[in-house]
C-alpha cells in the first residue's frame, strides 16, 4: 500500500496527457467488466471504476486526489454497454482530464463532482434505452435471423455466424462511441440533441419496428387447427382467415403482448407466463 | 436410456458457469446468454451431435426471438435453458418441439440464479470500497473481476453440473413418454406463440408508438412474400431505405417550414434536458 504523504503537490507530479490510445484501453476495460461485478446496490458502478483506472493513475498523482477520483467514479452506475458505456467512458476520461488540469494549476475547479455525476447520470439512462433496442433488440437479431436457417439445417454456422458478428459490430461501435464521447468532451450531452445523432436514432429506430414485423411474420407461429363440417361440408378455420386477412393470428399475438405492456407496464415475466398458460389452454381444447 | 458422462457434464456446466460470470470474453457473452445458439454448439460438440443439437437449439432460439434485457428484466435465460434442454433431448431423441417444454421452465429457474448473482456480487462490493479507501490497485481488481467471477463459478457449475448428470436422463424419460400425446401438440402451439414476447417488448421499447405502423407494414409484406425466400440480408436493406426516405422527407419538411438554424454544438451548462 503506497501511502507516501511526500509526493503530496510535488511539482513534477503533473498530470499526464490522455491520448486517444488511453481512452480505447478504458473502453476496452469496462467492455471486458461490464457485467462482472454486477450487484443490487451499485449496479454497474466497478466496472466504470475498473475501466477507468489507468487514467485517473494517469492524472492524479496524488493519493488522496487519486483516492477522490476512484469513489467519484465508483457511484451508481448502470447503462447499456456500448452506446452508453462507449460515449460515458470517453466522456469522463476527458471530464476527469479537465479537472485534473484545475486541481494541477490550482484554479477554480468548475469541473465539480456534482456536475460530473449530473453528466453521467443525465446520460446513463436515455443511452441505455437507445443502446438496448438497437443493439441488444434490433443488430443482435438481425444476426441471429440470417442465421436461424444454417442453425434449423444442422449446420454451425448458425451458431458461430451471430456470435462473432455481433461480438465484433460491439466491440467496434463501443470504441468509436468512447472516442466520440472523448473528443466532444462536455459537450456530448447536446451531441446527443444535434440533428445527426436525433436522425441517426429515428433511422434506426424505424429499422427495429420494420425488422420486428419481419421477424414477427417469419417466426411468430400461431395458427388454428379447428375444422368441424357444417351441413356436410368441411370448414377450417384457418383457410377462412387466411382468406379474409394472412397472418392475422400471430399479429394479433404480438399485439396483444404489447396493448398488455401499454396497460400494465413492461412487466415481460407476467407476460411470458400469461401467454403460456392462454396458449396452452387453446391447444388442449383444439382452438389453435 | 443414455446418459452423460461426468466429463460432459462438467465441460457443459463450467461453460455455463462461464458465460453466466460474464467474464469469458467479457461484453461477447452477451449474445452467448440472450441466445441459446453458442450454447447449443457447445453441447453438440461435446455430445458429439453437432447437427441435432444445431436442430433442437434452433427451435429453442426461436421461443427467444427478441429477448433481450430492457433495463435488465430478463424474462428467462435461454444459455441455461438450452445447456439442459439441448442434452435431454439429445439423449431421448425427442422432437425439437419436445426440447421446449424443458427449456421454458429451465429458463424461468435460470433467472433466479442470475439474480442470485448480484445478491453474492452486492457483498463483495464491500471489498471495493475497503480496496479504493487503501489504494490497493491489485485489491480493487480483485474485488471487481476475480471474486465475482469465482462467486458465479461456484454458483452456476455445480447446479448445472448436477442438472445434466443425474436429471436430464429422468427427464428426457418423463418427456419421452409424453411423445404422440397432446402435450405434443401444445408444446409445438406455445413454441410457436412465444417469439411474439420479445418482439412486443422490443416495440414498446422502442418506444415510438407513432411508428408502428412501419412494424405493420414489414409483418404483411413479410407474410405476404413468404413464398418468395427474400433473405433477412434483403429485408434488413429495404428496412434501412424505408427508414432513410423517411427521416430524409422529414428533416426537409421541418428545413421548409422552420428556417433550419443549424445544429451547433455549444458549450451550455444546461444538463437536465434528457428527459427520461
Amino acid at each position: 500500500m503506497d501511502n507516501n504523504q511526500t509526493t503530496l503537490s510535488n511539482p513534477t507530479n503533473n498530470p499526464e496527457e490522455i491520448t486517444h490510445k488511453d481512452v480505447s484501453k478504458a473502453y476496452l476495460r469496462w467492455h471486458f467488466a461490464n457485467e462482472i461485478p454486477h450487484s443490487f446496490e451499485r449496479y454497474l458502478a466497478p466496472s466504470l471504476l475498473w475501466a477507468m483506472m489507468p487514467v485517473l493513475r494517469k492524472l492524479y498523482k496524488d493519493d488522496d486526489k487519486l483516492r477522490d477520483a476512484y469513489e467519484r467514479q465508483l457511484l451508481f452506475f448502470n447503462t447499456q454497454l456500448t452506446w452508453g458505456g462507449g460515449i460515458i467512458t470517453g466522456l469522463m476520461s476527458s471530464m476527469e482530464q479537465e479537472r485534473a488540469k484545475q486541481e494541477n494549476e490550482h484554479k477554480e475547479i468548475t469541473m465539480t463532482d456534482d456536475l460530473m455525476y449530473n453528466t453521467k447520470a443525465g446520460l446513463m439512462g436515455a443511452l441505455a434505452g437507445i443502446g438496448d433496442s438497437i443493439d441488444s433488440g434490433t443488430i443482435q437479431y438481425i444476426f441471429i435471423a440470417i442465421a436461424i436457417p444454417w442453425a434449423q439445417n444442422g449446420n454451425p454456422l448458425g451458431s458461430l455466424f451471430p456470435f462473432i458478428g455481433f461480438a465484433l459490430y460491439q466491440v467496434l461501435i463501443g470504441l468509436f462511441f468512447a472516442r466520440q464521447g472523448f473528443s466532444t468532451g462536455r459537450n456530448a450531452t447536446s451531441l446527443m440533441e444535434s440533428a445527426g445523432v436525433q436522425n441517426a436514432i429515428e433511422l434506426l429506430s424505424i429499422l427495429g419496428l420494420f425488422m420486428m414485423g419481419i421477424l414477427a411474420g417469419n417466426y411468430v407461429q400461431v395458427s388454428s387447427s379447428l375444422s368441424f363440417e357444417i351441413s356436410g361440408r368441411p370448414f377450417v378455420l384457418q383457410e377462412t382467415l387466411d382468406s379474409i386477412v394472412p397472418g392475422l393470428l400471430p399479429l394479433v399475438v404480438v399485439l396483444g403482448v404489447y396493448y398488455y405492456y401499454s396497460k400494465k407496464g413492461l412487466k415481460v415475466t407476467r407476460a411470458l407466463l400469461w401467454l403460456t398458460g392462454i396458449l396452452i389452454v387453446l391447444a388442449a381444447v383444439g382452438i389453435l | 436410456m443414455e446418459t452423460l458422462t461426468v466429463w460432459q457434464s462438467l465441460i457443459i456446466a463450467l461453460w455455463v458457469g462461464a458465460v453466466m460470470s460474464r467474464s469469458f470474453l467479457g461484453g461477447a457473452t452477451l449474445m452467448l446468454r440472450f441466445s441459446p445458439l453458442m450454447t447449443g454448439l457447445v453441447v453438440g460438440i461435446v455430445m458429439g451431435n453437432v447437427a441435432d443439437a444445431m436442430i433442437v437449439t434452433a427451435a429453442i432460439q426461436l421461443i427467444y426471438m427478441g429477448v433481450f434485457s430492457p433495463g435488465g428484466t430478463m424474462p428467462s435465460e435461454p444459455s441455461i435453458a438450452a445447456a439442459i434442454a439441448v442434452p435431454v433431448a439429445l439423449l431421448g431423441n425427442l422432437q425439437p418441439e419436445a426440447a421446449i417444454a424443458i427449456a421454458v421452465p429451465v429458463g424461468l429457474l435460470g433467472t433466479y440464479l442470475y439474480q442470485f448473482r448480484f445478491f453474492i456480487n452486492t457483498f463483495l462490493g464491500k471489498r471495493t470500497d475497503r480496496a479504493v479507501a487503501q489504494l490497493d490497485h491489485s485489491g480493487i481488481t480483485r474485488s471487481v473481476i476475480i471474486y465475482p467471477t469465482i462467486a458465479s463459478l461456484l454458483l452456476f457449475v455445480p447446479l448445472v453440473f448436477i442438472a445434466l448428470f443425474w436429471g436430464a436422463p429422468v427427464i428426457a424419460d418423463v418427456i419421452a413418454a409424453l411423445e404422440g400425446t397432446v402435450i405434443l401438440h401444445i408444446l409445438e402451439v406455445v413454441g410457436g406463440g412465444l417469439a411474439a414476447i420479445g418482439i412486443a417488448t422490443t416495440i414498446y421499447v422502442i418506444g415510438r408508438k407513432e411508428y408502428i405502423v412501419f412494424f405493420l407494414a414489414a409483418y404483411f409484406m413479410s407474410v405476404i412474400f413468404q413464398d418468395l425466400g427474400v433473405t433477412m440480408v434483403t429485408y434488413a436493406i429495404i428496412g434501412t431505405l424505408i427508414a432513410a426516405i423517411f427521416v430524409l422527407a422529414k428533416s426537409n419538411t421541418s428545413a421548409a417550414t422552420t428556417t433550419n438554424t443549424p445544429v451547433t454544438n455549444e458549450f451550455d451548462d444546461d444538463e437536465d434536458d434528457d428527459d427520461f
